[in-house]
């Protein structure tokens, strides 16, 4: 159903108010559904603290925000898809998530514990976004690939061999963990978090751990912080590795992809023994931190710098790799801010924005935010680059800081756990914000929006005008996660 | 006559993965691995693969898609499946879109565990995969 555009009213208090935050510089959040027909927007204001706006969906509809506000063009139309509350006056009322498979009367997130429906047969499409005219050619693409590599569909509206126009049909891997996550318990959840997405799972992990040590008011030892920082900059390199790997391997250079993916490998296997886990999975609840610990890391980070200085000289000295990347997939500063880009995405048009900057966790330790400023793919890869350097130097200072492990009280959850927390960090791929509603020691609703869910509009947005045999590299210098958009 | 197969051509199909598994598979790719030396080789297309490989629970927008794929490999054909999604005991298989795991879709012939498996178990079930089946 699509709703009248002559319906806007842009005087409704909702609109005005997220307008306000807008125009004052806030940051949103995240905007979420209840199933009370309420819908929350979360504002991160200049001084570090939240605003929460909240409208009522009378008969289930609400004033939409995406005219004043295009960065939740897709979270309103989540909403409808999944509440069935309607955006009035949305300007692109297309299903999202849904396909023509769900039954009609099929609202997920109405229910507190959905069942799985009665799916129709069929092929899932959905209604396409083309670009029509003489010459112009829409191809196709996925959802499966001829690589090895996540799930989507893509429309492009081609002329000639530029793109102008990319439909991104992502949520093909859509499960419905969000209304998974109900009804459970705290210990119950966290394996499910922490694999919400194999290359940002320790800040989803963070999310979670934030949000109960915010209603139960637990602070955590002094070691078990510094342990966290270890955890989460561990993951920013791996993340940064696998990105920094692929880019090359999108212009053909083969030598720097296979030696990119070495190094990956070389930090996966320190991680399996000093965390556990070749991804960090479950390593973000861990407490235990030894002595023996800090010497392996030390070592392994010694090891990893002599191979990463080599590496990155063989990447700086080639002129036609930074070539093919100079002015490629370029996204202007006023782009980025208008679709809420985040991350490195962000970052990569000379805006210092880091959430880590916000974070009590990282107030002690020193580094500056690293940005680049051509917004194409050249000042991704080259972000990325600064990101590791950085990341060694935070995980160094951390190390030196860390004093002897020392004995945590065991963490109990209390069984009547009940309130609402926003909580957020800087995932490797940007601003991840959770917002997790406790009832009675369980999960009564749960919200998350990663990095990547905010920037596929942006990488949609820098490939228009580009050729299409550009396509991958550009989609590799954002390297978006697929399932934790999709869930 | 029947021989033992010299090469394994796969294509991959990611039915709902967290992209940990997908990872793993690059890095067979890489050095450290080199599956190719074994004869295991990613194709682009399933018409040109001995077996499909795949990872994820199932969501129910990929099911069409994966039972298309899989279709379009030509027989004799093998179906492996990689890391617990697939395997039907993943975090997400009792998500209402989830249809917790191929073995729900189509019967696996090879199921490698794991969340996600490492790449040495994936090399080492391969080759095991490889020694069993014959090539006309």
């Amino acid at each position: 159903m699509m709703t009248e555009i002559s319906l806007y009213d842009a005087h409704d208090p909702w609109v005005t108010i997220n307008a306000m935050h807008r125009q004052q510089g806030d940051e949103l959040l995240a905007l979420t559904g209840f199933r009370d027909q309420k819908i929350k927007a979360h504002w991160l204001l200049a001084d570090g603290s939240i605003a929460r706006e909240q409208v009522r969906c009378s008969s289930d509809r609400f004033m939409t925000l995406t005219t004043i506000l295009p960065e939740v063009a897709w979270d309103e139309r989540e909403i409808y898809d999944l509440f069935g509350y309607t955006p009035i006056a949305h300007p692109d009322l297309r299903p999202l998530l849904r396909t023509q498979r769900w039954p009609d009367d099929f609202y997920p997130l109405r229910a507190a514990m959905p069942d799985r429906p009665l799916w129709r047969d069929g092929e899932p499409d959905q209604a396409m976004k083309v670009v029509q005219g003489e010459g112009i050619v829409i191809m196709k693409v996925g959802p499966t690939h001829a690589g090895i590599i996540e799930s989507g569909h893509f429309v492009f509206s081609v002329m000639g061999e530029n793109i102008l126009c990319l439909d991104a049909h992502l949520f093909q891997k859509h499960r419905g963990i969000e209304a998974l996550l109900q009804g459970k318990s705290f210990p119950a959840i966290q394996p499910m978090i922490a694999r919400l997405c194999g290359s940002d799972s320790v800040s989803h992990q963070y999310n979670l751990l934030q949000s109960i040590e915010q209603v139960t008011d637990r602070h955590v030892s002094e070691v078990v912080q510094y342990r966290r920082i270890l955890v989460a900059e561990s993951e920013r390199i791996l993340s940064h590795l696998n990105d920094l790997a692929q880019i090359p391997a999108g212009v053909g250079f083969a030598v720097a992809h296979q030696k990119g993916l070495a190094l990956k490998e070389l930090w996966q296997r320190g991680m399996a023994v000093i965390f556990g886990h070749r991804f960090l999975f479950d390593a973000m609840y861990g407490e235990v931190f030894t002595q023996e610990d800090k010497l392996h890391f030390l070592s392994l980070i010694t090891s990893f710098e002599a191979l990463w200085a080599k590496w990155v000289k063989l990447t700086e000295k080639n002129v036609a790799f930074h070539d093919r990347m100079r002015g490629v997939g370029k996204v202007t500063r006023q782009d980025a801010k208008q679709l809420g880009a985040v991350g490195v995405a962000r970052r990569a048009t000379g805006e210092k924005s880091d959430m880590r900057k916000y974070m009590p966790l990282y107030q002690v330790v020193d580094f500056t935010v690293a940005t680049a400023l051509g917004g194409d793919v050249e000042a991704r890869f080259q972000v990325r680059l600064l990101e590791v350097e950085s990341s060694l130097s935070i995980l160094r200072q951390t190390l030196a800081r860390m004093g002897d492990p020392s004995k945590e009280e065991p963490f109990v959850v209390p069984s009547d756990l009940t309130g609402e927390t926003v909580t957020f960090s800087e995932s490797p791929h940007g601003l991840n914000v959770h917002v997790i509603q406790w009832l009675d020691g369980k999960i009564d609703r749960y919200h998350i929006r990663s990095g990547s869910y905010r920037n596929w509009p942006v990488l949609a947005k820098a490939v228009e005008g580009n050729v299409v045999a550009d396509f991958p590299l550009i989609n590799k210098s954002f390297e978006l996660c697929y399932s934790c958009t999709d869930r | 006559m029947d021989k033992k197969m010299k090469s394994l051509q796969l294509r991959h199909v990611d039915a709902g993965s967290c992209n940990a598994c997908e990872q793993e598979l690059t890095a067979l790719l890489g050095k450290d691995y080199d599956v190719s030396r074994y004869g295991i080789e990613f194709v682009a297309s399933p018409r040109h693969a001995d077996a499909l490989i795949v990872t994820g629970s199932v969501s129910d927008t990929m099911k069409p898609a994966l039972v298309r794929v899989f279709e379009a490999v030509s027989t004799p054909k093998g179906l492996i499946v990689i890391g617990d999604c697939a395997l039907g005991c993943g975090v997400d298989r009792r998500a209402y879109a989830s249809h917790g795991g191929v073995q729900h879709v189509v019967q696996p012939d090879l199921s490698v565990a794991g969340c996600p498996p490492t790449p040495q178990e994936i090399v080492k079930r391969l080759q095991e995969y490889m020694d069993k089946h014959t090539t006309v």
